[in-house]
């Protein structure tokens, strides 16, 4: 099989720095940890000056003086008290920046989450959920090394090169000046890894996945390779494509990994030269070996923030990656909502469609200047191919989607003038693949109606055809899977319609409550229809002509207009189907 | 360790590779050490020189130290080249040998693996193993080498500071990476489970999101998604934590190491045991080898999760094979006929599906099999396909399919399954999938028959058009007709249809039906079996077999 292209890169820099910048935003809010952590940081630097300073003055006294164990004793106890010291500080400084990684993700996940919860129907048309879920998930995890790993080492790399070369040059100027010149080739280096780890992180690790992808899919397609015989040549192909992926990538890893060499070596021959140019000081007497020493331990030192810099960049690119996914969902400006005062009428509603036109932006199935009367409690039908706009007429009614043009009457009123929480409250709707949550079947019926009791239940189950539910072991305790696993579809269809039979709805609308089903529990489901429909007003969207017979009106949708209204019987028959 | 030793042998042909990365590794820390070495004691000896007198010959020390610098450098760059080199070969070799050993597993064992979830779980499990060498054989080898050889160098120059030295490289390598493992396995295990909790919550609220907003309860579900996120954000602080105490501990270790070794090298030094520049050249070579130290605690905290994920994939590839292949086998089966007699058989041991099943489809006949959802009419198909073992007979052209070669049974047939895989690939690659071979002509009248013309005809790409992961580019009832398009394409003897018109809205169903009845109606020579419980469906039969719970196949028409 081949692999699809991959993204445009241009596209993905412009994007990189818009969620860099989101990034710092978010990080405003943590200023004040993030101070300390700075703070922490210059505090490192000082044990460290400490450090090398004692070791330098034991060496002296050691060496040079030729003093005894007494003079070296408190130096080193001393130098382990740095250690101590320094070890409290490094994890201060971890604990912190976990603390305000955490702080950055409850926040971000818990926006993101009601943000996309709230842009749910009418806004994310035509995206899917299970990248919006990664994000909320894995994705707000992966800020954390952003702030864990990424921020302190560039809070270490702004401020101890810095405070080294001032403790170095007045003790040799020289040596000083070796670190000052070859320090801006660091900075001019560290941008060009960037840049080009950047490029090269998103292409490879896009081609990566791919790869991983390509040996998923045929994993997973494997009872199709074996019966069309392409098992063992697609074998071939597994190796094929590694072998490629191989190649492509060291041959840009051999460029790539010459930036990151091209440091170490400035990195490694300014120490080595600081250590000559230190020692012929030293041969020539001008310098104490105390401050020798102290030069020479500091020169590592001033190089190690900037190579740390460099490792983390890892961490900043996976951050600014699952920031570019998260900052634009942040962004999106939410869908205007419905602000009626109105109080819905309490029997079921007539409802009216006025030139009712909705499109889901591109060429997704909409609807057109909709004319359609559902009468009061009466069972409406909804048929039309796949893509005609059934579904779409049904959000527009329950008020998931608001219509572009045209109106939505409620015995004679604007929708948009009711109150809308009153009047989802005389809503009920099953959709084609209703909505359970890993809990008890009690907890999954109370979720419109929390507070019917016991019999109500029982009565909703029984109109409901759902009376398996008392020779289920446990009955109404019965703890379900995730959606709903550990019963059947068509259980679960009718445990929905319970649920919507539960709610004192006085409009109901079910799209497609016989899909899949066979007969044996379309018949059950449709005899359930019929018990609901007593007293409500109801709208089903069905292409089964079987499940037609159980309605009184049908109307048939083509490309998103309403192509007729007849009686079911007078449908069934042009049909030819009854 | 035995499973380590099993990666190794997987991947023997990439030893060269691996073990010059691993030299390599060692190389450059040495070079590092031995640079900041060489350097203290090359300017304390130029001192004891400024002082005394005394002449020092500079020439070697500092052409040395050049040399150290480069060979530290370039060795970092090589070491990196060769060990992703190593890391790419390993991960082609363990790719190759994954899928050749799934083969003759697909699907009975792999549908069980790690409960089902073979997309989410196999996909780390091998990036797991892939990084096996890169992110845990590499660095433990070389940080133990390297702490190995540092500790025999040290005890040339000074047994006592290689004594200090080995207690405290002890305790920042290998007690401290396991105290940290102690502590953060129930703080992991909390946190990954509670993820999984999330993750759950967080699927339910926004695919439920909708009828949580008519039901009113969004509030509700966002306050336990918050309430969830803060758990496993409080459970990832605790690991944080850890790790902070883990990092805190080799800085102590570091620090305390250089103090306690600074007091054994001086000690020698007043007791002119060791020339006095000696000591500065312990005292650096000490710190720059706990670096090596480093790398340990990372490689050992991946190292349990590695474990698991080895298991379950070695577990998996050493399943014994469900249906296996007759040894030899030179029987060609005649025709089309195919004949189930007594077939007992279940998905799971102990859940029996089938029992007792006779049914016969002539050669050249045409058979739908209907029956309520879960009677067995999809296992019965499996079982033909030899995915399934069972009991009793099943014969195909005359033939036991037990001894018949798998590949010469494929031969003889055409599938639509129950769930048809979409590969990510063009529409045209998805149905070639079928016969390779096929021409132009042939391909567009599969393409008709499977009433896929005219859609396909209406796409910008046309038959290019990506199909997408898992076909998620196309509706269901595309992808069923593009399966259909592919299994017609095959033109094979048999002809197995499992509800060939799922997802399909009643007009198309009825084109489709209509389209496949034109095509082997008449005195066509394929064996069509379908299963369905669709009434469009049953018109595609000569005759119609229920299937009931008691297993006893009615026939009618």
């Amino acid at each position: 099989m081949t692999e699809q292209s991959e993204g445009k890169a241009g596209d993905g820099e412009q994007r990189g720095s818009s969620a860099e910048s989101w990034l710092f935003a978010e990080a405003r809010n943590i200023r004040l940890l993030l101070l300390f952590i700075v703070a922490l940081a210059a505090g490192i630097g000082l044990l460290v000056v400490f450090q090398a300073h004692l070791l330098a003055a034991a060496c002296q006294r050691v060496i040079m003086q030729g003093e005894g164990l007494s003079a070296v004793l408190p130096l080193a106890a001393l130098l382990a008290l740095l250690a101590v010291g320094r070890s409290l500080c490094t994890y201060l400084l971890e604990n912190r920046s976990a603390a305000a990684a955490a702080r950055v993700k409850l926040a971000v996940r818990s926006r993101l989450y009601r943000k996309i919860q709230a842009l749910g129907p009418a806004g994310l048309a035509g995206e899917e959920v299970g990248p919006l879920i990664e994000t909320v998930t894995r994705g707000v995890d992966e800020l954390e090394p952003y702030f864990t790993r990424f921020l302190p080492q560039a809070a270490l790399a702004a401020i101890l090169p810095a405070m080294f070369l001032i403790v170095v040059v007045p003790a040799e100027w020289r040596s000083g000046l070796v670190l000052l010149f070859s320090a801006p080739f660091i900075p001019l280096f560290m941008i060009l890894i960037g840049r080009g780890s950047e490029r090269l992180h998103r292409r490879q690790w896009s081609r990566l996945a791919r790869m991983a992808g390509h040996l998923l899919d045929l994993v997973q397609g494997l009872p199709d390779l074996i019966i069309f015989g392409a098992a063992k040549t697609e074998a071939e192909t597994v190796a094929r494509i590694s072998e490629e992926y191989r190649s492509a990538t060291m041959a840009v890893l051999r460029v790539a990994f010459l930036s990151a060499f091209t440091l170490e070596f400035f990195a490694t021959v300014g120490t080595a030269v600081v250590a000559v140019i230190v020692g012929f000081r030293l041969l020539a007497g001008v310098l104490t070996l105390q401050e020798g020493l102290f030069v020479l331990l500091m020169a590592p030192e001033f190089y190690l923030p900037l190579r740390n810099l460099g490792l983390s960049y890892h961490a900043r690119m996976q951050g600014v990656a699952a920031a570019e996914r998260i900052a634009p969902l942040l962004a999106q400006p939410l869908p205007a909502g419905f602000a009626g005062t109105l109080m819905p009428p309490s029997g079921p509603p007539a409802v009216l469609f006025e030139a009712v036109s909705f499109r889901y932006g591109s060429n997704r199935g909409g609807v057109t200047s909709v004319e359609l009367e559902l009468p009061a409690g009466y069972i409406t039908a909804l048929a039309g191919e796949s893509g005609a706009g059934k579904s779409t007429l049904a959000r527009l009614l329950v008020g998931l989607a608001r219509p572009e043009s045209g109106r939505i009457l409620i015995n004679g009123q604007d929708l948009t003038l009711f109150q809308p929480d009153a009047w989802r409250a005389k809503l009920a709707w099953v959709p084609q693949t209703p909505f359970f949550t890993s809990g008890s079947l009690r907890e999954n019926l109370l979720l419109g109606r929390p507070d019917a009791d016991d019999a109500l239940i029982a009565q909703a189950l029984e109109a409901a055809a759902a009376a398996f539910v008392n020779d289920l072991p446990d009955g109404l305790d019965t703890v379900l899977g995730e959606r709903g696993a550990g019963l059947s579809g068509g259980e679960l269809k009718r445990l929905a319609l319970a649920r919507a039979y539960l709610c004192q709805a006085t409009l109901v609308v079910l799209d497609e409550p016989t899909a899949g089903l066979d007969p044996d529990n379309e018949r059950l489901v449709c005899q359930a229809l019929e018990r609901l429909a007593v007293g409500r007003t109801v709208l089903v969207i069905s292409h089964r002509e079987t499940t037609l017979l159980h309605t009184d009106h049908v109307a048939e949708m083509i490309d998103g207009r309403i192509e007729r209204v007849v009686p079911s019987a007078v449908f069934l028959a042009s049909r030819g189907a009854v | 360790m035995n499973w380590v030793i099993r990666f190794l042998k997987i991947s023997r042909n990439q030893w060269p590779w691996m073990s010059a990365g691993i030299i390599l590794g060692v190389v450059v820390v040495a070079a590092n050490a031995m640079l900041m070495a060489v350097s203290g004691w090359f300017i304390a000896s130029m001192a004891v020189s400024g002082s005394s007198g005394v002449a020092f010959n500079y020439f070697f020390p500092s052409a040395g130290i050049r040399f150290l610098a480069i060979v530290r450098s370039v060795g970092r760059y090589a070491e990196r080249l060769v060990t992703h080199e190593a890391t790419f070969r390993n991960l082609s070799e363990m790719r190759v040998w994954l899928f050749r050993r799934f083969i003759p597993l697909a699907p009975a064992c792999l549908e069980r693996y790690a409960g089902g979830d073979v997309a989410g779980r196999l996909r780390a499990d091998v990036d797991s193993l892939e990084s096996l060498y890169v992110r845990i054989i590499a660095p433990i080898a070389v940080g133990g080498l390297s702490i190995l050889s540092a500790l025999l160098f040290l005890l040339w120059i000074s047994p006592s500071s290689a004594a200090v030295m080995f207690l405290f490289l002890l305790m920042a390598g290998v007690a401290l990476p396991w105290v940290v493992h102690y502590f953060s396995e129930v703080p992991g295990r909390k946190a990954a489970e509670l993820s999984a909790g999330l993750r759950s919550k967080v699927t339910e609220g926004l695919q439920g999101v909708e009828e949580l907003i008519l039901l009113g309860a969004v509030e509700r579900q966002a306050a336990l998604v918050d309430a969830l996120s803060e758990n496993v954000i409080a459970e990832q602080g605790c690991l944080g934590r850890i790790n902070g105490l883990s990092l805190a501990g080799s800085v102590l270790c570091a620090g305390c190491g250089v103090a306690a070794v600074l007091l054994t090298g001086s000690m020698q030094v007043i007791a002119h045991q060791t020339p006095a520049p000696n000591l500065v050249l312990l005292l650096l070579f000490s710190a720059a080898t706990f670096e090596a130290a480093g790398l340990l605690p990372a490689a050992l905290h991946l190292l349990p999760a590695a474990r698991k994920s080895a298991a379950r994939i070695f577990e998996l590839a050493d399943a014994p094979v469900p249906v296996p292949d007759p040894p030899v086998s030179h029987v060609t089966p005649s025709g089309g006929r195919i004949c189930f007699t007594n077939v007992s058989a279940s998905y799971l041991p102990g859940e029996p599906v089938l029992h007792n099943v006779s049914l016969t489809v002539p050669e050249g006949g045409r058979v739908v099999l209907s029956g309520t959802s879960g009677v067995g009419k999809s296992l019965l198909l499996e079982i033909l396909l030899r995915f399934r073992t069972y009991e009793g007979s099943v014969t195909v052209g005359g033939v036991e399919i037990s001894t018949i070669s798998k590949e010469r049974l494929m031969a003889m047939i055409a599938v639509v399954p129950q769930h048809p895989h979409l590969f990510n690939g063009t529409i045209r690659d998805n149905i070639l999938l079928g016969n390779r071979s096929a021409d132009e002509a042939e391909l567009q009248q599969a393409l008709r028959d499977s009433c896929l013309d005219l859609w396909v005809a209406g796409l910008p790409l046309g038959l290019d058009t990506a199909v997408g992961i898992n076909g998620s580019a196309v509706s269901g009832g595309e992808a069923r007709r593009i399966a259909l398009a592919r299994a017609l394409l095959k033109d094979a003897a048999i002809l197995l249809l499992d509800e060939p018109t799922e997802g399909l809205d009643g007009a198309t169903e009825r084109r489709v039906v209509s389209h496949l009845a034109a095509r082997f109606g008449g005195a066509h020579a394929t064996t069509l079996l379908v299963v369905s419980h669709r009434p469009a469906c049953l018109t595609l039969g000569d005759s119609i077999v229920h299937l009931n719970n008691s297993n006893a196949p009615l026939g009618d028409k």
